[in-house]
């Protein structure tokens, strides 16, 4: 299959605001300059198509640390979806990755040391794989805790939320977005899924649930969540 | 027509982009596996600071790298030559400043190549994201280097009108402690936001 190559510029309202009120890291890196325009070369529209040579894969269970060992803390959920361009055509064999805060809000990592919310050492936290030839992926976890933002003056709450970094076919559709939940009440006040203007474009970012029977096993809550990122392919899709 | 999506928006990556994403030799782009032959070309050293407002530096931010092998060709679909692209060079690499908000990579000098698409030359260059808690989005922008004809040329380095602005995406030989004695060493220093700000083209 041909990968795209015609990217066209994001559609402004529908991506988030670079500066976001009250989010003071945003205030600190974000460029003060306008963006220059440049023309989209070959550099552009290529991309490493064979990462999963160079990065392993295939760690698709964030619920415990190894196959055998006892689970991580929590409600097990299964996270499955598609990957897709512009013309909803599959993007296949791309590299996505994943992390997450464990069940009580807190991530294994060391810039999270000063969380006092309980480490879980059943939780790995973060898995890797590759999309299929239907462009989907799929992850065994549990559901992430929302976790308040430290010493923030609105008392932000983060609401549980799923990290996703995807190297989709080329330089341009690579994405780094976060999945929430649905239903979720933090989900109103959480500055970063607010800062996308787009009413249609924060829905994007919501999972949905699965319903029940759809699933193969009995002990996961599902969700479903698609993700698009920017490509159009040589030949125009059908009419 | 067929159905037209949207693309997802983009979020920040946040604080704690999984520390084994990062690691081994993902910053070293000569070579696939300890298997595979060495990338073909002159071997190069690129680091430098990366910096937030008032000069601090920024340690945790997730850069990438995306470049075309030494002679010029993409291993991919889009590039017209890419039978001759180098099979030991995947042209990708990823790093995580570091505590004192140094980022580095060893590569390969990129060459450059007639553009299909604008029909103009290409200079060397190697473009470059830098993505970090409290970037909404990626921030992009493309590395030249010093002394090369093509760069007046050069759509990309061109698209900004500014010479003294300009000269700032131009990587400069320095000598470097931590490059390998075999490589040939540049620095560029990455100022997100204020003076000496680099510049970043529209993603
Ligand atoms: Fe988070």
């Amino acid at each position: 299959m041909t990968p795209p190559d015609r990217y066209e510029p994001y559609d402004e309202p529908s991506q988030p605001l670079m500066r976001v009120d009250g989010y003071r890291e945003s205030q600190l890196r974000t460029p003060s300059r306008p963006l220059y325009k440049r023309p989209a070369t070959l550099t552009e529209i290529t991309g490493p198509l064979n990462l999963a040579k160079k990065l392993k894969v295939g760690m698709n269970d964030l619920s415990r640390i190894k196959q055998g060992a006892p689970r991580a803390m929590g409600q097990l959920i299964w996270v499955t979806g598609r990957l897709l361009d512009e013309d909803a055509m599959p993007v296949r064999g791309s590299v996505l990755e994943v992390w997450q805060a464990n069940a009580a809000g807190r991530y294994v990592h060391k810039a999270d040391s000063g969380n006092p919310a309980p480490q879980d050492p059943n939780f790995f936290g973060s898995g890797r794989c590759v999309t299929d030839r239907e462009g989907r992926y799929a992850f065994l976890s549990v559901k992430p805790g929302a976790y308040p933002v430290p010493n923030h003056p609105t008392r932000w709450w983060r609401p549980p939320h799923i990290h996703f970094s995807i190297l989709g076919e080329g330089f341009m559709s690579r994405l780094v977005t976060q999945m929430y939940f649905p239903g979720e009440p933090l989900n109103g006040i959480d500055l970063l899924l607010k800062a996308v203007p787009d009413e249609k474009g924060r829905e994007r970012l919501v999972a949905r649930w699965t319903p029940m029977m759809q699933l193969e096993r009995a002990d996961v809550v599902g969700f479903e969540h698609d993700i698009v990122v920017r490509g159009h392919r040589a030949t125009p899709m059908g009419f | 027509m067929a159905h037209r999506r949207v693309p997802t928006p983009s979020q920040t990556i946040g604080p704690f982009f999984p520390e084994h994403f990062v690691g081994g030799a993902d910053h070293d782009l000569t070579f696939l596996d300890d298997k595979s032959k060495r990338a073909q070309g002159q071997k190069i050293y690129i680091g430098g600071n990366i910096y937030e407002a008032e000069r601090l530096p920024r340690w945790n931010c997730v850069v990438e790298i995306w470049q075309p092998d030494a002679n010029g060709c993409f291993a991919h679909p889009n590039d017209p030559r890419r039978a001759r692209a180098d099979p030991n060079f995947v042209g990708w690499g990823r790093r995580s400043s570091d505590d004192a908000g140094w980022y580095d990579f060893i590569t390969v000098k990129p060459g450059g190549y007639a553009d299909p698409l604008t029909g103009k030359p290409r200079a060397p260059h190697i473009d470059i994201s830098i993505m970090s808690s409290g970037l909404m989005r990626r921030v992009v922008t493309t590395l030249f280097f010093p002394g090369e004809a093509a760069n007046v040329q050069d759509p990309v380095f061109n698209a900004i009108p500014d010479a003294a602005v300009r000269e700032r995406l131009i990587l400069r030989p320095e000598k470097l402690e931590r490059a390998p004695n075999d490589a040939i060493a540049y620095r560029l220093d990455i100022v997100l936001q204020g003076e000496g700000e680099t510049p970043f083209f529209v993603d």
